[in-house]
């Protein structure tokens, strides 16, 4: 499951999970639409190992701001809270999951 | 909605030559581009290497693709293709407000002549974006420099300028250009984008602009950007014999698969893709039953 949280909900959730990846969108993007079934997806073959949020660059500008979101849909993978990886733009399933695999090594 | 087996994009000879291939496959099909076919086939002056065809028309051919599509009732879709992404086990074209979906994709786009600045693609997405209508909300008060390859641009620095607090505008054609006293126009030519600790900088032979995003916006879409994750070579995607590309269920066929840029190797390769295609879909039915 992909999780929709507000920037409150960032710190008390996301930076806690030991890792999660981030989906920043919004409302008005084409891609982000596209892009959110597809993690959902993704989302289940990780369950138990990776956390999945979703935040809404409008809600929160400025976690947006904060890990420096200039294009959506952007995918921010932390580690222990912190940041490991960033991933921008619509990619296919198989791209983004050996993108997560890579990260996890 | 109703999904296609196949969406085959282009009306080039390498689009038309797939779309005949394919609907002799008994696959219903979704040819997009325009009635005028293509403009590198209208505007040739007199082809001396078509087959069966001796020193035909350009303008000639076209009315004969158009003849033949008609005939083999073949209908043309004029939609341009924003995007195609691929969503597990079909694909959704993005076609202005219309998502319409395929199980197989044939890009037969030809080549886009447009060549990009240094720094553009490296800092896409991190700076650089291809589309002010999607990410102008980011860049609420902030400053942005617009690079323009035509005056249809305009307009979407027209939008930038109601949300960004300042907007440079580069044009990169000479009338013009028609823009909001807001924007400031900047008539030097844009050398490369670069990465300093002001942002993005748009760098011309007379100084520097640092921006916050940095807005690219011309006519032509590079493969890459066309289809997400598409695996390119500069301005060529990258196929096998077969027309296959790195993503399964994609072909690329005629010359935005590389040189020689010819009529004859369009065609072919149409044939080629639309045969890979419908045996494609065939493996996936199989698997099904
Ligand atoms: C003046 C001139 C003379 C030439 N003479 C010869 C010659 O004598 N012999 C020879 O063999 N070759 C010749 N060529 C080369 C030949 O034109 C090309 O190799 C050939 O047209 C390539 O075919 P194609 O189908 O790959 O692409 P194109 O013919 O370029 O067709 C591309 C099609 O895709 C459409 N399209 C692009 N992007 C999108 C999108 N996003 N959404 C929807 N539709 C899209 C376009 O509208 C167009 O219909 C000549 C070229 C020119 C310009």
């Amino acid at each position: 499951m992909v999780k929709k949280i507000n920037g409150q909900e960032f710190a008390a959730e996301a930076m806690k999970a030991p890792v999660a990846v981030v989906d920043f969108n919004a409302t008005w993007c084409g891609p982000c639409r596209m892009l959110a079934p597809v993690l959902e997806d993704i989302s289940e073959k990780y369950e138990g190992k990776v956390s999945f949020f979703s935040v809404d660059v409008d809600e929160a500008p400025g976690l947006a701001m904060q890990y420096r979101v200039n294009s959506v849909p952007c995918l921010v993978l932390l580690k222990n809270g912190e940041f490991a990886d960033q991933s921008v733009g619509f990619r296919p399933e198989p791209q983004l999951t050996a993108w997560i695999d890579s990260n996890l090594k | 909605m109703e999904r296609y087996d196949i969406a085959i994009i282009g009306t080039g000879p390498a689009g038309v030559s797939a779309a005949l291939t394919a609907k002799n496959r008994n696959k219903r099909i979704l040819l997009l581009g325009s009635r005028q076919m293509s403009e590198k086939v209208e505007k040739a002056h007199e082809i001396r290497n078509y087959p069966g065809l001796p020193f035909v028309k350009g303008e000639e051919l076209a009315a004969a693709f158009r003849d033949q599509l008609d005939r083999m009732e073949i209908e043309i879709t004029e939609k341009r293709i924003g995007a195609v992404y691929a969503m597990g086990d079909y694909f959704a074209l993005q076609a202005g407000e219309e998502m319409p979906e395929a199980k197989a994709v044939i890009l037969a786009t030809g080549v886009a002549s447009a060549k990009t600045l240094p720094g553009e693609e490296a800092l896409l997405g991190r700076g650089v974006s291809y589309c002010a209508t999607c990410d102008a909300p980011l860049y609420r008060g902030r400053t942005a420099a617009v690079i323009g390859y035509s005056p249809r641009e305009e307009s979407e620095a027209a939008f930038l300028s109601e949300v960004c607090s300042r907007v440079m505008y580069f044009p990169m054609y000479p009338e013009g250009p028609v823009l909001p006293d807001k924007v400031e126009v900047i008539r030097e030519k844009p050398a490369e984008i670069l990465k300093t600790e002001d942002g993005p900088t748009v760098v011309t032979a007379a100084g520097k602009y640092p921006a916050d995003g940095v807005f690219v916006l011309r006519e032509a879409v590079a493969p890459a950007q066309l289809v997400p994750g598409l695996e390119t070579d500069g301005a060529h995607v990258k196929v096998n014999r077969r027309m296959e590309t790195n993503l399964p269920g994609v072909f690329a066929c005629g010359d935005i698969t590389g040189t020689p840029y010819q009529y004859v190797k369009a065609a072919g390769e149409g044939n080629v893709a639309a045969i890979s295609a419908a045996a494609y879909l065939d493996r996936r039915e199989n698997r099904k039953e």
